[in-house]
């Protein structure tokens, strides 16, 4: 309820008193006014005084809406960027995911020709020998190499092919193994809708750049993996082993013609036939290690399935896939910005919050309040 | 290339749109209404809180420019288009008074200056007896009065400005009052 009291005429005698503006103030005032309050910058024709002035004129919707807006084209921005930048592996990748058995490895991938090679060794590389991580090519220097070094070597190869190539796809990796004069281990063809087919190989070192060769010719490579490991050590050293056998052997062999006692004969003989057990032994390891690196082992699988750049035309479910990538980037790029922006927001808020406060309880202060 | 109209979206006459349009222009801040109603009330709150013509002229034409350049924020919802200047006026003025560093003092006292040049009559002498009796009011109390008698806002629009209940105003009005009063004891 407000107060209407005179106060024994001290109302009027205050409204009387008011305070009344110089009539050339009055007049700078209502030009100011008239012409907009314009700015006197110190900035000469640079339009940042102008700027701040329009963004601090804004309303508080409307800032909001900008700054929306402008985070929104900035995401878009950074969306086409990333999704551009990624856009040479991004087949790969999206097949490894359709693709389980094709899994990629991002510490081994490396691009070569358009393909995503995979390099590595297999888990006996350290204990066997130092692993060597060269893609196989015909005209790799490691074939001048092979009368002193032994190299084990392995490959996979994931091929991409429309369901009804599957077959005529295996037909040529068969006839691809056979002009390498290689072995077919194991092999398994699936017809059908997820028609696919899946080969264990040995090939002929010597042999296997062609072999290769011929089988990435057959359709599209998808994953490319190749993986030596140097057993030299290990047959050196059964080489060396074997050597000592014959040695012994021979020696053995000497003693015996030269026995003179039943007892010592038999003795010597026994000897003998564990030295020759010994050897055969031996033999054995170091031909399976010989094989290891005269053969190599080849694994190629084939896959079909929609792909945009496996022969089908692109289609609904490559647009619902491309649509679910992209709003996925852009969802990350929105998450880590937050994760950036919403702190240093927040630590803005608080010093907005605060310098208020602060001015606020000065200006109470200057008031003697 | 054709030619094209430009597209018009159908069913929206241009009757309507306009009525749109000048409801939006309305429901805008009317600022140089709120000038020409507001200007000399602003100027006397500020020239009687700080008692400094020069400082006072500065005072509203500072705070009348603030609010040309918030104009687009205000918001009808949270008080009235005076309420709001005030409030801008308001902190205007206390920045005029912090900047100095200290309270209103007399370089030139507005009371005994305004349009009485060389008239000694007993109205003079009652407006040195008032600018002497303000002077010795708090800032605060000085405040109310000269929102109160010299911008001639309610108490409800009072307590908008300064940010405390209406009956708290009136309060504290009466109490500044009777200090006035006891001042100018004898003169009224």
């Amino acid at each position: 309820m407000e107060r209407s009291s005179d106060h024994g005429g001290l109302d009027a005698a205050l409204a009387e008193a008011r305070p009344i503006p110089r009539e050339a103030f009055v007049k700078d005032l209502d030009d100011r006014v008239a012409a907009g309050f314009p700015r006197r910058s110190r900035l000469g024709p640079i339009p940042l005084g102008s700027l701040g002035d329009r963004v601090r004129a804004l309303s508080p919707q409307r800032l909001v809406l900008a700054a929306g807006g402008g985070a929104l084209v900035a995401i878009a921005l950074a969306t086409v960027v990333v999704s551009s930048s990624d856009s040479g592996s991004a087949p790969v990748a999206q097949h490894a995911d359709r693709h389980p058995g094709l899994q990629l490895s991002k510490q081994n991938r490396r691009h070569a020709g358009g393909v995503e090679y995979l390099s590595g060794a297999s888990a006996g590389s350290t204990a066997e020998g130092q692993s060597s991580v060269r893609p196989f090519s015909r005209d790799t220097p490691e074939t001048s190499l092979r009368a002193h070094r032994e190299i084990e070597r392995s490959a996979e190869i994931g091929l991409l092919a429309d369901p009804a190539d599957v077959a005529g796809d295996s037909a040529k990796v068969f006839a691809a193994v056979h002009d390498a004069r290689g072995i077919v281990l194991h092999s398994t063809t699936t017809a059908g809708r997820d028609a696919g087919a899946r080969f264990d190989l040995l090939i002929p070192s010597v042999r296997l750049g062609d072999a290769l060769a011929a089988i990435s010719a057959i359709d599209e490579v998808r994953t490319r993996h190749e993986a030596t490991i140097d057993i030299t050590k290990p047959t050196v050293s059964l080489e060396e082993m074997l050597r000592d056998s014959r040695a012994k052997t021979a020696g053995l062999l000497t003693q015996l013609s030269a026995a003179e006692s039943e007892t010592e004969r038999e003795a010597i003989e026994l000897a003998l036939r564990q030295e020759r057990h010994h050897a055969a032994v031996l033999r054995a390891r170091l031909s399976k290690l010989r094989a290891r690196s005269d053969f190599s082992h080849v694994s190629v699988r084939i896959e079909s399935g929609a792909s945009p750049g496996a022969g089908g035309a692109w289609g609904i479910d490559d647009a619902f896939g491309d649509a679910g990538q992209i709003l996925g980037v852009a969802a990350g790029i929105t998450v880590v910005s937050l994760a950036i922006l919403a702190p240093l927001a927040l630590i803005c808020l608080i010093a907005w919050l605060a310098h208020r406060l602060w001015l606020r309880t000065r200006r109470e202060r200057a008031l003697g309040a | 290339m054709t030619n094209r109209p430009p597209a018009r979206s159908k069913g929206v006459s241009e009757a309507a749109l306009a009525a749109t349009a000048e409801a939006s222009e309305k429901a805008k801040l009317d600022f140089e209404r709120l000038y020409r109603s507001s200007r000399d009330d602003v100027y006397a709150y500020a020239a009687g809180l700080l008692r400094d013509r020069g400082a006072a002229e500065e005072v509203t034409a500072a705070a009348f420019e603030r609010a040309y350049r918030k104009r687009a924020r205000f918001d009808a919802r949270r008080g009235s288009p005076r309420a709001w200047l005030f409030g801008i006026a308001r902190n205007a003025a206390l920045d005029e008074l912090r900047r100095r560093g200290r309270q209103a003092e007399l370089s030139a006292d507005p009371l005994d200056a305004s349009g009485a040049e060389g008239r000694h009559d007993d109205r003079h002498e009652l407006r040195l007896l008032l600018g002497q009796a303000l002077g010795r009011l708090t800032g605060a109390e000085r405040e109310l009065v000269a929102l109160k008698f010299f911008a001639g806002l309610s108490n409800g629009e009072i307590a908008g400005v300064v940010g405390i209940s209406a009956s708290n105003v009136g309060t504290r009005l009466s109490r500044a009052m009777d200090k006035l009063r006891e001042a100018c004891d004898g003169a009224l």
